[in-house]
């Protein structure tokens, strides 16, 4: 069996829901939960937020800030050219682009950041209902021991309104 | 703020990607026309030679560079709605705020061209790049047109990053919405995006970091854009205030440009439950602030230069004061000043129709401001034997009026595409009612983790 | 490490436009026909500058020879992106035309106006091609050239002197347009010799700069005419 699972109509019954799989001994992260929206109201759609994300883009500005400067001062010091009686390194036109590159670096490492913990582009074949964008929440489990199955489908229909699925 | 909601709403929001009428392509064939006319003409130049323009000795800049810092400025609209919107919770930005970035990203990429177009070789616009060459050369850090290209590259990869993030759940939309081959491109295009907690929190927090780089990123490109003119000794282009000044003037003529974005699309897409005329009341009541705000630049900039009384600077000063772009000027005044704060100012005046009228009269006074700038400092610089009068010819009108063109064209595709108002944020900013109270995370145990 | 500069007295200059004229024919200038000259595309290195005083019938002519300053720091240098514009090790301000991109920003930042774009390919009717100067290149469409103190000339004649091994003197060197004039207006030389004859008139106390409050150090000295008694 692929997945046992329910479409819930709002996000009470689907608050519900998830609190019954947990009474039937599941941990968070084995629990899917699919919104077509961040349900933020509800305590189920705070699971797994702790992240690095702010941390990383840091990093990402202090590389591109590395980076920036390097390029700089190498070719400028390597390739010594006057213009106009400034100097060799131009402290101020180059604090310019070092500036740009460090927020290049961070918006840049922000995008990686997020395309992989949001495993995006998706592998393989996951749990999905195009129900999900008709408004419908889904949660279940996905690869379920076969002797607990029947345990989670009578957890997950006493919520109200679910409509329970397995393929 | 009330609009149709669940299936109602994606229906609604929908229609325009899954039913296309000859309208559509009405649109498509009238602008993509004065596009290709544009380019036509852009090409013509290239071989026959630059001297088809209007541009000549002492005025070696016009309608291109008018063309470039005008929609760099316009592209300041994305970051003030999204970003700042975004990053101090206004509610009303949600349908907006797609609309704005997808102005952002176009006009940018438009503005970006003219650095491009304007070059007497272009075909050698690749030397602003910095790779090693086998000339063995890295370009001119010290040049504010190699600070053009970093930040223009910074603030375009920026931003069409950050529109595209959040359009990654409306793809799933699409996609469970729609059959056939339509179905195969939005699969891809969604990239496999799900919605559970996990990527919607990331989602969310990557738009945050965003918003927060992405603000100092757009300050800096219109005050760099302001560089390419105050680091040159030319009377009235030396002045301190360039950089505030034009990134107010960007900020002023991106809300115009998203006003009247919005009105045509509310109209042609008939989105009136989503675009309420609060939105264009709010978007009124900011384009009143930076009305005032470039009011007081334009004061503070001419009344230093009258005080001081350079001699260049005066003369320079009296032409557009009293002399040849007098007309001009007045209009400009008339369109950026006065006709903002009479109708943004009057709160009877301030419905749909009396901001897109605003809305014109700042896009237009906008444009007449970079021209300004422009021509009567270059054609009138320290010795009267160089001065001279800049015409342009067809080759720079046509240019210039196909960028107008470009945008609407690029939009319309757009907007058949990608639906114009985000869905995903539309239905999160709805709130159930307020006694559902999230409960103490720390019991439940979080488990492996899968990836 | 000499340091060129030059010195034009105004009160010997007659605006005849022999200097002109020589250094179109010296470094290849093309001309542009009367209706490009009328939309302000002619190409003059060096132009005789003739302003009015006065009121008829006491009307003076004054002229000012104005070529490419060679600014100790010149505003036209640090805006061009690719190096083209740059200065050198002898006080020339260098215009290299294979780096040039044409953005023009250079000539919008130098205050003399002595910098010029070409708009077309240079075009000479036949015979005159055969007159071109073989030691300059020719501009394509799209770059900037100004004056450059007829480098070419400097190159040449100290190439000259290390193949013979001997010293450059003062007057060895000329450019087209001080080898031209006929009342010996313009002076060519070297500012870091103290007895050069440049260097003589650049200390007399007629000697001046052209827009010099701008900060930009030029190399060219105006001695101005003399008061009358």
């Amino acid at each position: 069996m692929k997945a046992v699972y329910a479409l819930f109509p709002n996000g009470q019954s689907a608050q519900e829901g998830v609190n019954r799989l947990r009474g039937a001994g599941l941990a968070d992260r084995d629990i899917t939960i699919l919104s077509s929206q961040p349900m933020e109201d509800f305590e189920f759609g705070h699971i797994d937020k702790k992240n690095y994300m702010w941390w990383l883009a840091c990093g990402g500005a202090l590389v591109g800030m590395a980076s920036a400067y390097g390029l700089t001062v190498l070719t400028e010091t390597s390739w010594p050219i006057n213009v106009g009686a400034l100097p060799v390194y131009a402290w101020w036109p180059n604090l310019i682009i070092i500036f740009e590159l460090t927020l290049l670096g961070a918006i840049l490492t922000t995008v990686v950041t997020l395309l992989i913990t949001a495993s995006l582009p998706g592998r393989g074949e996951r749990l999905y209902d195009p129900a999900v964008t008709h408004g419908q929440i889904l949660v279940g489990v996905e690869n379920p021991a076969s002797e607990s199955v029947a345990a989670y489908e009578t957890a997950l229909g006493a919520a109200p309104g679910a409509v329970v699925k397995k393929i | 703020m009330s609009h149709p909601t669940g299936d109602r709403m994606t229906q609604d929001l929908l229609r325009p990607l899954l039913h296309t009428s000859w309208r559509f392509w009405a649109l498509v064939a009238f602008f993509g026309a004065i596009v290709l006319m544009g380019l036509g003409s852009v090409a013509r130049t290239m071989v026959l030679g630059y001297g088809l323009t209007g541009i000549r000795w002492p005025n070696y800049w016009g309608f291109y560079i008018t063309s470039f810092v005008f929609w760099i400025g316009i592209s300041h609209a994305g970051t003030l709605i999204s970003a700042i919107l975004r990053l101090v919770n206004a509610g009303w930005r949600r349908p907006v705020t797609r609309c704005a970035e997808v102005i952002t990203a176009f006009a940018l990429m438009i503005g970006a061209l003219f650095p491009i177009i304007h070059l007497g070789r272009p075909w050698y616009a690749l030397w602003l790049a910095p790779y090693p060459s086998e000339r063995l050369i890295w370009p001119n850090f010290r040049s504010p047109l190699v600070w053009d290209f970093f930040a223009i590259n910074t603030y375009l990869t920026g931003s069409l990053l950050f529109l595209i993030l959040p359009i990654i759940p409306d793809f799933a939309v699409v996609r469970d919405h729609s059959t056939g081959l339509r179905h195969k491109i939005y699969r891809a295009l969604a990239l496999g995006w799900r919605g559970t907690p996990k990527q919607w929190h990331r989602l969310e927090t990557a738009m945050s970091i965003m918003a927060v780089a992405i603000v100092p990123v757009a300050v800096s490109v219109h005050t760099i854009v302001s560089f390419d003119f105050s680091m040159a000794p030319v009377p009235m282009w030396q002045s301190t205030i360039f950089g505030p000044y034009f990134v107010a003037g960007a900020i002023f003529s991106g809300i115009g440009g998203l006003i009247i974005a919005m009105a045509v699309l509310r109209k042609l897409l008939h989105l009136e439950a989503y675009l309420h005329p609060v939105h264009f009341e709010n978007l009124g009541k900011l384009m009143l602030v930076m009305a005032l705000l470039w009011g007081y630049f334009v004061f503070n900039e001419r009344l230093v230069t009258y005080y001081g009384n350079g001699p260049s600077e005066m003369a320079v000063f009296w032409r557009t004061q009293r002399e040849t772009f007098a007309p001009l000027y007045y209009t400009m005044v008339l369109c950026n000043f006065v006709l903002p704060l009479i109708i943004l100012g009057i709160k009877k005046f301030r419905t749909i129709t009396g901001c897109v009228i605003a809305s014109f009269g700042v896009v237009i006074g906008m444009w007449l401001e970079r021209f300004l700038i422009i021509a009567p400092s270059l054609g009138h610089k320290y010795l009267p034997y160089s001065y001279g009068i800049y015409r342009p010819t067809g080759i720079e009108i046509m240019v210039a009026s196909s960028t107008f063109a470009a945008m609407c064209l690029l939009y319309v595709l757009f907007a058949k595409v990608v639906p114009i108002i985000s869905i995903w944020e539309m239905k999160a900013g709805e709130h159930p009612s307020p006694d559902l109270m999230p409960q103490a995370l720390e019991e439940h145990p979080l488990g492996e983790l899968h990836l | 490490m000499p340091k060129w500069g030059m010195a034009v007295d105004l009160d010997t200059c007659t605006g005849c436009g022999a200097c002109v004229t020589a250094c179109h024919a010296e470094n290849n200038i093309s001309t542009v026909g009367p209706e490009q000259a009328a939309r302000g595309r002619a190409k003059h290195w060096l132009r005789v500058e003739r302003y009015w005083e006065g009121e008829f019938p006491d009307v003076r002519l004054k002229f000012r020879p104005v070529m490419c300053q060679q600014c100790d720091a010149a505003p036209c240098e640090p805006v061009c992106p690719t190096y083209a514009s740059h200065h050198t090790e002898e006080g020339l301000n260098a215009q290299v035309y294979n780096r040039c991109i044409g953005t023009r920003y250079c000539a919008n930042a130098c205050p003399y106006n002595t910098r010029f774009f070409d708009f077309f390919n240079p075009a000479w009717d036949k015979p005159l091609q055969l007159q071109l100067n073989p030691d300059v290149s020719l501009r394509e469409v799209g770059v900037m050239e100004k004056c450059t103190f007829c480098v070419q000339r400097i190159k040449a004649t100290q190439i000259q002197a290390a193949a013979e091994s001997r010293e450059i003197k003062d007057g060895d060197i000329q450019t087209a347009c001080a080898q031209s004039c006929p009342s010996k207006a313009l002076v060519f030389g070297d500012l870091s010799d103290p007895e050069s004859h440049v260097s003589r008139l650049a200390r007399s106390g007629r000697g001046s700069k052209l827009l010099e409050d701008l900060g930009t150090f030029p190399n060219v000295n105006y001695l101005n005419r003399q008061v009358e008694a």
